[in-house]
């Protein structure tokens, strides 16, 4: 495996890989038996060092993600080298794809397993909403980021929805405030986020 | 390249680790700065310890509002007080905080001990790192690079005070390294505050979640819960049970959770807007029967909040 290999796929493991390097490992891991087994001993020893139990299952979604970002191609009409020029757009790309490997695999690892052990803070660390979204590829990510929402609305809907969320920001954001000052580090401060402060 | 290749190193240095027992190396926090969890303890005591007032400067976009905050240590209690100098000048106090109530976010920045017993805490959500820092409000200054290690949070740039711990300065840092938001002080005293000849229009008495607080929650008829959340929130609320809200922190962020149960149906959609680090995300829906509005409001990203919409359900 080539040191440029070693290095696209560190990049990917942490999750800070460029669509170039993604696509590289894509199109090699098809082949490539080594390659294959050294992302799997990277996440174990990753997984292993960082106090998470290590899992026995061993799930390659390697594929699937090659044929999302084949279908998503196909659906665009956009190439690669079209996507490059738009930096925003195919940056959000290759991090929705990298987040579909990366949380896709944990994910799928932790069904049946509580891999940080503290199941009784956080509320039910299943698969649910995330895998769904997120395995369809990289567009709902990317749209998320965006202006756009996702769910395409008639037009009526879609500003009536935005000013509901505006009056929703201003009815509940004291509330919000109330709680944010008692448990994050700024003090009082998330009350100056306040539009208009109610005695 | 160097960064690649540094990364390289680290890499074969956790596969020769592999080798290892399993046991030996599954203690300890890879990749977790001690130092910079040291400062990130400090600075959270320091917030309700420490004496002192200033200038504050809050950046959202184009927007900048300009406050005055004072924070006093009288014996086993603190007092907090947020003035606006600019837009509807607004006085928040807080009186009489006992020092010995830690709420749950200031508790997941308190590691302490926890880490060298191998309990990661917010080092499995955040990369932290420590960085020669600037001189804000006449402060010499320690800069904590915190980065997210997933995307359902923000990354954010503080400046702590060096002698004090003190937060002085916080930049929110969005995805493509944008900046949402900056808080900083443009002065700073740790010597009593002097009176002040600030009009105030509001005064609003901080609330806080004792038992018999004057404010009554608003209920809503049917239980719910928020069956996902990003690995690290936790409720800030003791007892949830029928509130229309729900509040969760990670430590550093913050978000809150709105149930509307509506008396008619209502065309299913999503909205959203944002201030700085604020998103707030409403989506009408149907809940088993039950048209409701869900709002999210908070210091996450979008995708997050409304992953956060999705999964509320009713209580079984």
């Amino acid at each position: 495996m080539s040191e440029k290999m070693r290095e696209s796929l560190s990049a990917l493991l942490d999750n800070e890989a460029n669509e170039m390097e993604l696509q590289r490992v894509l199109k090699q891991v098809e082949g490539d038996e080594e390659l294959r087994l050294t992302w799997a001993r990277y996440n174990m020893a990753r997984d292993a060092l960082s106090g998470h139990q290590l899992s026995s299952l061993n799930v390659d979604i390697s594929a699937r993600v090659r044929d999302a970002i084949a279908a998503q191609g196909a659906t665009d009409a956009v190439g690669l080298r079209q996507r490059l020029l738009r930096p925003v757009a195919s940056l959000a790309v290759a991090a929705s794809v990298a987040a579909t490997v990366v949380i896709g695999g944990q994910q799928l690892a932790q069904i049946g397993s509580d891999p940080y052990g503290q199941g009784a803070q956080t509320v039910a660390a299943s698969a649910s909403p995330v895998g769904l979204v997120n395995s369809l590829g990289a567009t709902t990510v990317q749209a998320s980021y965006g202006n756009q929402s996702v769910p395409v609305l008639q037009p009526a809907t879609h500003t009536a929805y935005r000013e509901l969320a505006r009056q929703r920001m201003q009815k509940y954001m004291q509330e919000h405030a109330e709680h944010a000052a008692l448990n994050s580090p700024q003090g009082l401060i998330p009350f100056a986020r306040v539009a208009e402060i109610r005695e | 390249m160097l960064l690649a290749n540094m990364r390289y190193g680290r890499l074969v240095l956790l596969s020769a680790a592999l080798a290892l027992p399993v046991g030996a190396s599954a203690s300890g926090c890879p990749g977790a700065d001690s130092a910079a969890l040291n400062w990130l303890d400090k600075m959270s005591r320091s917030l309700y310890q420490v004496s002192y007032h200033g200038v504050v400067t809050l950046q959202r976009g184009d927007d900048m509002q300009v406050m005055q905050v004072s924070h006093a240590v009288d014996g086993e209690n603190s007092s907090a007080r947020l003035t606006q100098l600019t837009g509807q000048g607004a006085q928040v106090e807080r009186r009489d905080h006992p020092l010995h109530c830690v709420h749950p976010g200031h508790k997941l920045l308190q590691l302490g001990k926890d880490l060298h017993a191998g309990n990661c805490g917010i080092a499995n959500y955040y990369r932290f790192s420590v960085a020669e820092g600037e001189r804000i409000a006449g402060r010499k200054a320690v800069r904590i690079l915190i980065q997210p290690r997933d995307m359902y949070r923000y990354g954010y740039v503080m400046e702590l005070d060096r002698e004090t711990g003190l937060l002085l300065k916080t930049q929110t840092v969005g995805r493509g390294d944008k900046v949402l938001e900056k808080f900083q002080f443009a002065s700073l005293s740790y010597a009593p505050e002097q009176s002040s000849a600030t009009q105030v229009n509001v005064v609003h008495q901080a609330q806080h979640p004792h038992p018999g607080a004057a404010n009554s929650p608003v209920l809503v008829a049917t239980r719910w819960e928020v069956s996902w959340l990003p690995h690290g929130f936790m409720s800030t609320d003791s007892a949830a049970g029928g509130t229309a809200r729900r509040t969760y922190t990670d430590g550093l962020a913050v978000f809150s959770v709105f149930l509307e149960e509506l008396g008619r149906e209502i065309r299913p959609g999503e909205g959203v807007v944002r201030s700085g680090g604020t998103t707030s995300y409403t989506r009408g829906m149907d809940l088993s029967g039950q048209p409701v509005l869900i709002t999210v409001i908070g210091e996450v990203p979008i995708n997050t909040a409304r992953m956060v919409a999705d999964s509320v359900a009713w209580a079984q």
